[in-house]
């Protein structure tokens, strides 16, 4: 549906040459000079990195309608809280940042606001992007535009491996499903004598990507597991009593649940219904936030759940954890959920980057100066990463994601356990 | 017997989940007992029903003349307005009724485990078939309703009312749908595009059945 996509003006198309043999690369340079040609104003207004005064402008790309809206909305509300920190510590190198925030919605639309807040805001860099679909069709446009991308999620390791072999623009702060990898890693550790598993996870890239990792590394401990049930229903189905009926039958040892919206929730509810974890273990990765959703009238005991140590407030958290999910939960009275992580972390890489290209003499740097300055970055971040609750065991980054440049299979499939 | 293809039926189905949720929240709060939750969860889910009357009034009746497509657009725009309502309401987390669902307890059917509320709704909605079958059955009303249906101009020609007829019968079926609304939500959660869902094996519904 094409439905409340604002009219945005897109000179691309408009003024596109019929010779395909142009890239679009070489076509924005003659765009810009035949702009600056034209009218008196455009010459005024040249490629944004040579003003060194004044705001800089971000842009953001957020979910906000459908299940992934509250991640969206926890991406949005980490970058607008790091902004206004940020801006009253006197910005970068001195420059206000102000945010441009667009939505993403499906990837034909999400791109042309991706063209607009690149051509006609004319922000530094786009932070954002968490549907994988959406962030693999937004990859080749932001390399062609030349523009630093920060994007927060889209997790799934294959396709960016499939599609974009040499990003030079385009950066991620996840780069595999990491709560699936350390579910592997901790399954046979609070588990013993896992012999089968079943597993539920959404009937897109993520819930099959989650449920293929989680095989290779459970495989890596325990050799002679059984899968014996693998479901996926659609994501935003709400009545799981079927797919519970057909768990209990496959009579598995474990679950293994990669569910990371409402739906986490109302599976476990419908879940306790029927009694399910009276006879069975769960591992539930909770990719997302629902743990203000979770009761404990249905959240089983001795449940495996994927958490973050901003979930909570955790007494051993850093100073910058700890301010954070204070003025959150202020705020807006809930825990913040994971996504603030990856939109701080991004947020904040971008800042150091532009300080480290800019060296001593403070000179705000041009965009391929900041992506080379990004490259091998490491920055505080927020939270821990993949913890459990009770007893709290932390997983590093380390551990849960591959180096980049690497696959992901041949990585685990290399690990000493 | 409006003839109407109406698409916001799922739309109804989902304001009557979010109603329902907030009216047990309500109840829940006030202190009421968790046992009863069902109660104000289904007056709120019928009550909410009353909006049929005003898109009826409102919106539905200025296209009962005219070519399917202006109505399928009409009461696409309503589903269009309805989400973006909840959304600007309720917000755009899921919202649910917590651990009610469990308050009833589960039961040994034939083997399999079956929570009780599950039940509960079943027959609920085999006493709701059997009322509609008793209203379009058994009182003069039902009858009106069916003689409409059959020939719209004689029974107007015999001095029916058919605004009336189109109020009340258009109130009723949204009533149905807010109140199924409200009863589905305890197992599940109320999200934004819920009614969505529903439109689609709508849909097929009428493809089959015909409208009606």
């Amino acid at each position: 549906m094409t439905r409340l996509s604002p009219a945005t003006p897109d000179p691309l198309r408009a003024q596109a040459p019929r010779d395909h043999d142009t890239s679009r690369r070489q076509f924005l340079k003659l765009l810009s000079a035949g702009a600056g040609a034209a009218t008196a104003t455009r010459l005024d207004a040249p490629f944004a990195s040579a003003q060194a005064t004044g705001p800089v402008k971000l842009g953001v790309l957020t979910i906000r309608a459908g299940v992934a809206a509250p991640v969206g909305a926890a991406g949005l509300r980490a970058t607008e809280w790091w902004a206004e920190r940020l801006n009253k510590g006197g910005g970068i190198l001195g420059r206000q940042v102000q945010l441009v925030v667009e939505e993403e919605s499906n990837p034909k639309d999400t791109v042309e606001r991706y063209r607009k807040l690149v051509l006609q805001d004319k922000v530094e860099v786009v932070l954002g992007g968490i549907s994988t679909g959406v962030t693999l069709a937004l990859g080749p446009v932001a390399e062609d535009l030349g523009t630093p991308w920060l994007s927060w999620d889209g997790t799934t390791q294959k396709g960016v491996e499939e599609t974009m072999p040499n990003p030079k623009w385009t950066f991620k702060s996840v780069d595999n499903e990491v709560e699936a990898i350390v579910a592997g890693i901790l399954t046979p550790k609070y588990f013993k004598g896992i012999k089968t598993v079943a597993g539920i996870g959404n009937d897109y890239s993520y819930g099959h990507d989650c449920w293929e990792s989680y095989q290779v590394v459970l495989k890596r401990y325990i050799p002679d597991v059984k899968f014996v049930l693998e479901l996926f229903p659609k994501l935003g189905v709400t009545d799981f009593s079927s797919h519970i009926a057909a768990i209990q039958q496959s009579k598995a040892d474990l679950l293994m649940c990669s569910f990371w919206s409402g739906d986490a929730t109302i599976i476990m509810k419908q879940a306790a219904a029927v009694g399910l974890f009276k006879t069975m273990k769960g591992v539930f990765t909770t990719a997302g936030g629902v743990h203000d959703s979770l009761k404990k009238e249905f959240t089983p005991e001795g449940l495996l759940l994927g958490y973050n140590t901003m979930y909570f407030d955790d007494p051993k958290a850093s100073p910058l954890l700890k301010q954070f999910v204070h003025e959150y939960k202020a705020r807006y009275n809930e825990y913040p959920p994971y996504e603030c992580d990856h939109a701080f972390f991004n947020a904040e890489s971008y800042k150091v980057a532009v300080e480290k290209a800019a060296g001593a003499g403070k000179k705000w740097p041009d965009k391929a100066q900041v992506v080379k300055a990004l490259e091998g970055l490491e920055i505080e971040s927020l939270s821990d990463d993949f913890v459990t609750i009770s007893p709290i065991e932390i997983v590093s980054t380390k551990q849960a994601m591959k180096p980049a440049g690497s696959k992901l299979f041949d990585w685990i499939n290399g690990w000493k356990v | 017997m409006q003839k109407i293809f109406n698409l916001a039926c799922g739309s109804f189905y989902a304001l009557g989940a979010y109603v329902g949720v907030s009216a047990v929240g309500w109840y829940v709060g006030a202190g009421g007992p968790p046992a009863l939750f069902i109660v104000p969860l289904a007056v709120a889910g019928l009550a909410v029903g009353a909006v049929g009357v005003v898109v009826e009034r409102g919106l539905l009746r200025f296209v009962y003349d005219r070519d399917e497509t202006f109505q399928l657009l009409m009461t696409f725009a309503i589903v269009l307005m309805m989400e973006d309502a909840i959304r600007l309401t309720w917000g755009t987390a899921p919202r649910s009724t917590a651990g009610l669902y469990l308050a009833y307890g589960q039961i040994g059917v034939l083997g399999a485990t079956a929570p009780v509320y599950n039940l509960i709704v079943i027959a609920a909605s085999l006493a709701i078939a059997l009322a509609i079958g008793w209203l379009l059955t058994r009182t003069a009303f039902g009858r009106i309703i069916r003689a409409t249906a059959d020939n719209r101009d004689m029974a107007e020609a015999l001095g029916v009312d058919m605004r009336r007829v189109y109020a009340k019968v258009f109130t009723l079926g949204t009533a149905l749908g807010t109140l199924g609304g409200a009863l589905v939500i305890p197992a599940t959660a109320a999200m934004s595009e819920m009614g969505i869902e529903l439109i689609v094996e709508a849909f097929a519904v009428v493809v089959i059945g015909g409208l009606g």
